[in-house]
């Protein structure tokens, strides 16, 4: 095994310049390497960088070779598995007494800048900017002294803040969340007399304290007076407005004054989440503190490549045998989330079942063969990632998509262009009328439950706008996606009905599917692409007013004489309102007859009241 | 006061249009007991104004002392409570509501709280047990559910309470519950009639009719009386010494339809869809019911349509109404007609203009 190793670097490295092409071409043998874990990281890391270089490489004939390598690569991988039987033993067994089972999130922390997986120049960028306010503290930045940092989940924010300011010596000053209350304890604290106090109150109060008293020229001043920096990295979480507002002055306060750098992380959010919306939040404080003079760094989702030289690393050090293509499988679907993807790794490294890795390397292999009719040219890449899609394994974030991204992809109706005849041989006979091009896009239930979307809001969201995305001509087409609308719309009726059985969750699942389905058989003949904004359903607003005019009918028909609703909105109402204008035009006739010299709030009076009338005229006129 | 209220008849006596029914329903009360009743027929005709006249002669004046209450009530489903609130209006003898208008927990108030309602039995005067009248507006668009336990009720409760049932179409109340009770058929009333009525109601009024102008507001009326004397009230404010030819207003909501019904005709094509789906919004907004807005929109559109279209029009209209009834949100069905009458037409067109 040991006699692999350099073996086993070189190939990460060389993979790190090919990208993802053509792992899966290497023998199997030569993946399968455990790296000496007494190794130190920071010599791995400088040897694998040292030893790294492009390698020639011709895919046609890496296929071919593939093709015979599976049945060896197979016994080999067996093998190796025996091997690894032994190995978890020594290891487990090893780590459990030294130091327990640590998550390798936290034991392969980064600790010097080469080991952050994040973009060079944006650590650079982040580095300089703290030296020089850590390095001139007197120096005025114009106000500038906090520095924003934004991101996804598990871009590495915190880790490089941390690894920078041990850097430089700086001490890092944090805002820890204080422990939520719990709804016991508040009860006991408030029958104690103790006020409640909101985590963001005491956030506000944190921040005023560290403005005011500059912080922090703290306990630990006597010595070498070290650099501080403010780390905002845990905001208090917000709910409604009002908490918004104080927040973002607070911060914006924060900003303004410091004396200390200031570092805020702010979490970007996937758009998905926007259901409870702190989406809105965040965006509206990173505006608004960018609009007080803070300079913004966003961190970008973190390549497929370093990731993988990460993963890479972690595997050598824990001497765990992991194929490069489980590696590849997992830093791709990470989706750019470190921290998510040395999860996976220690979950996969945990329990090495013979089929899980078996499944990746066959699936993969099976893939490139039934590529190997078509023309190797074909980015392979593609097929790769075609590849890993199709992988039932049970890590990596799945994909989610947002509502509006889902009704994005069914109304602009994307299809293959091909040719029908070419079709023609294999496929049922359909009438014409009835074929449609390939879809260019996932199975629509698949989007769907990717958009985790209601059947009801679907179908009021694709009803409000795929009018837009019908051409012009088309009204054929119209007529077929709303009468799809109409089936769909049935469905979710009896939905209503009925809302804690479990065969409503079915109901729901096919009326959605059918509206989606439905939208895009229905439209053949969509309208030029351009830009459409999409809607929210107009129908929801008159719902709502709906239901308002129709309690206030109510009231009023109860007021008078018992008649039924529709008689009052289609007989009395209209009448009423007739008449009503008619009255009081006559009523200020009247008046102006009758007292002729009137007082000047009269005659407003008067004016205003007129108004009204010709206000409701109108709005008889529009109804 | 709206004319309509003022010269409602009050008594069975008084009533002029349906005064046949009156001496029936009277006879029927006068000997002792009566069993439950559906009323039954178009909008206008009069059926409210017999049931209310029919309530003062079983019980006298005191069944005019009506009090409005809005009670919420909670009712045990099992695993949840369903809280809703119920507009009622009752007299010591009877009390009315509109179980619909719960949507669909119509069930439960039909269940629950007419059940409870019915469980009471008031004495009488004497002494004797009487008995309650639970008058039922709009039972034709109660569900299902509801009209199946409706049923039981009817029948569970029977020795203290009448139901008095009222709606537009007999056909969508259950063969069940039309067979328990006496069916009154309640007609439009006829041209003749409502011109006997307007006529009754100048002369009260001391007005001077011009000759034809009554005759005028009810061919225009759709032999609905509310609206003869509605809008006969309308004319008489617009103009008073009536002449002849005046000009009867027509419902605006009425007029809006027959502007859609013309944009239809004018062009077909998604954006016009569009632009009708927003003009039927406004009229949905205003609580105009759906099925009337398809219903006037369907003759607004017949009018204008060549003949041999005329049929597969009505199919589909007949078709939407229906899925509309299953459905939820009506605004997708008659959508659905509209964009389907445009599909029609514009293949007409194209077959006959080329």
């Amino acid at each position: 095994m040991r006699k692999r190793r350099p073996a086993v670097v070189l190939l990460s490295s060389s993979e790190e310049e090919e990208g993802e092409e053509n792992e899966p071409l290497k023998p199997r043998s030569s993946r399968s390497a455990i790296a000496p874990r007494k190794r130190s990281r920071a010599g791995a890391s400088r040897k694998a960088s040292s030893v790294s270089h492009p390698k020639p490489r011709r895919s046609s004939r890496g296929v071919k070779a593939v093709k015979i390598k599976i049945d060896s690569g197979l016994a080999d991988f067996c093998e190796g598995l025996e091997d690894f039987h032994m190995a978890p033993e020594n290891t487990l067994s090893g780590l459990q007494s030294k130091e327990g089972i640590q998550l390798w999130v936290d034991k392969y922390k980064p600790h010097t800048l080469e080991e952050l997986a994040v973009h060079k120049k944006k650590v650079e960028e982040v580095k300089k900017w703290i030296e020089d306010r850590v390095k001139a503290p007197k120096e005025d930045f114009g106000g500038n002294r906090t520095l924003l940092i934004t991101g996804k989940t598990g871009v590495g924010k915190s880790a490089a803040i941390h690894v920078i300011a041990s850097q430089i010596g700086a001490v890092l000053c944090e805002w820890t969340t204080p422990t939520p209350t719990l709804w016991q304890e508040h009860m006991h604290n408030s029958n104690l007399g103790l006020r409640y106090m909101s985590k963001l109150d005491e956030f506000e109060n944190f921040v005023e304290k560290s403005r005011k008293y500059s912080l922090l020229h703290m306990p630990n001043s006597e010595g070498s007076r070290k650099p501080v920096i403010l780390l905002i990295d845990d905001l208090p979480t917000i709910n409604g407005r009002a908490a918004l507002v104080r927040l973002t002055k607070c911060l914006t306060a924060l900003t303004h004054s410091t004396q200390v750098a200031t570092i805020v992380l702010l979490t970007e959010y996937c758009k998905t989440e926007s259901a409870d919306s702190p989406t809105h939040h965040y965006e509206e404080l990173e505006s608004s503190l960018c609009r007080v003079g803070a300079s913004k760094v966003t961190f970008n989702p973190i390549t497929v490549n370093s990731i993988k030289r990460t993963l890479f690393k972690i595997c050598q050090q824990e001497g765990h045998d992991v194929t490069a293509d489980l590696i590849n499988y997992i830093a791709k679907s990470s989706g750019g989330d470190i921290r998510h993807a040395i999860t996976s790794l220690q979950y996969c490294c945990l329990r090495p079942e013979k089929c899980f890795s078996w499944q990746v390397s066959a699936c993969i292999s099976s893939k490139l063969e039934s590529n190997d009719s078509t023309p190797v040219s074909i980015s392979s890449k593609k097929e790769g990632e075609d590849a890993y899609d199709a992988l039932p394994l049970s890590i990596g974030r799945d994909e989610t998509l947002t509502l509006y991204h889902a009704l994005g992809k069914f109304l602009h109706n994307k299809r293959e262009i091909t040719d029908q005849s070419a079709l023609g041989s294999d496929t049922i006979l359909l009438k014409d009328s009835f074929l449609r091009n390939p879809l260019k896009m996932d199975a629509p239930e698949k989007i769907l439950s990717q958009a985790n979307a209601q059947g009801r809001s679907i179908t009021d969201f694709l009803h409000e706008n795929v009018l837009d995305f019908i051409s012009d001509e088309a009204i054929d087409d119209a007529w077929l996606v709303i009468s799809y609308l109409c089936e769909a719309d049935c469905l979710l009726a009896n939905v209503v009905c009925s809302t804690y059985l479990q065969t409503d969750g079915i109901a729901q699942s096919i009326a959605s599917s059918i509206a989606a389905r439905g939208v895009l058989f229905g439209n053949s003949h969509p309208s030029p692409s351009r830009w459409h904004t999409i809607r929210g359903p107009k129908l929801w607003q008159i719902e709502q007013s709906m239901g308002l005019n129709k309690n206030q009918m109510q009231k009023e028909s109860f007021q008078r004489y018992p008649y039924n609703s529709s008689e009052v909105s289609t007989e009395y109402r209209p009448r009423m309102k007739w008449l009503s204008s008619q009255t009081s035009h006559d009523a200020v006739a009247q008046q102006n007859q009758v007292l002729y010299p009137m007082k000047a709030d009269d005659h407003t009076d008067s004016v205003s009241s007129d108004g009204l009338t010709e206000e409701s005229e109108d709005e008889i006129e529009d109804c | 006061m709206l004319w309509v209220d003022k010269y409602r008849p009050r008594t069975l006596d008084k009533i002029i249009v349906h005064d046949e029914i009156a001496q029936n329903l009277k006879k029927l009360v006068s000997e002792q007991d009566c069993p439950h009743l559906l009323f039954y027929g178009p909008p206008g005709s009069g059926k409210k104004t017999l049931i209310m006249a029919l309530l003062k002669q079983m019980f006298g004046p005191g069944a005019e002392k009506v009090k409005l209450e809005n009670k919420p009530w909670k009712i045990d489903a099992g695993s949840r409570t369903i809280e809703l609130e119920l507009t009622t209006l009752s007299s010591t003898h009877h009390i009315e509501l509109n179980p619909s208008d719960a949507g669909f927990q119509d069930r439960y108030i039909v269940q629950e709280i007419i059940k409870d309602m019915a469980k009471i039995r008031p004495l009488d005067a004497k002494g004797k047990k009487g008995f309650k009248v639970l008058l039922l507006n709009q039972v034709d668009k109660l569900s299902r559910e509801a009209q199946h336990s409706l049923r039981r009720t009817m029948e569970k409760y029977s020795a203290s309470c009448r139901l008095i049932l009222c709606c537009n179409s007999s056909s969508r109340v259950t063969e069940a519950i039309r067979s328990r009770c006496l069916n009154v058929r309640v007609n439009a009333p006829t041209h003749e009639q409502i011109v006997k009525v307007l006529e009754f109601i100048a002369k009260k009024e001391s007005l001077q009719l011009p000759p034809g102008f009554a005759a005028r507001i009810a061919s225009q009326s759709n032999r609905n009386l509310r609206r003869a004397i509605l809008s006969f009230e309308t004319c008489r404010v617009q103009q008073y010494p009536f002449t002849a030819n005046q000009a009867i207003s027509p419902l605006d909501w009425e007029q809006y339809v027959s502007e859609i019904a013309s944009d239809i005709m004018k062009e077909q094509s998604p954006k016009r869809l569009f632009l009708v789906r927003g003009k039927l919004y406004e009229l949905l907004v205003n609580c105009i019911p759906p099925e009337i807005i398809l219903k006037k929109l369907l003759s607004e559109l017949l009018k204008k349509l060549d003949f041999e279209l005329k049929h597969e029009v009505c199919h589909w209209a007949a078709y939407y109404e229906h899925k509309m009834r299953m459905g939820q949100k009506a605004i997708f069905h008659i959508e659905a007609f509209v964009a389907k009458f445009m599909s029609i037409y514009k293949s007409f067109l194209i077959a006959t203009f080329g």
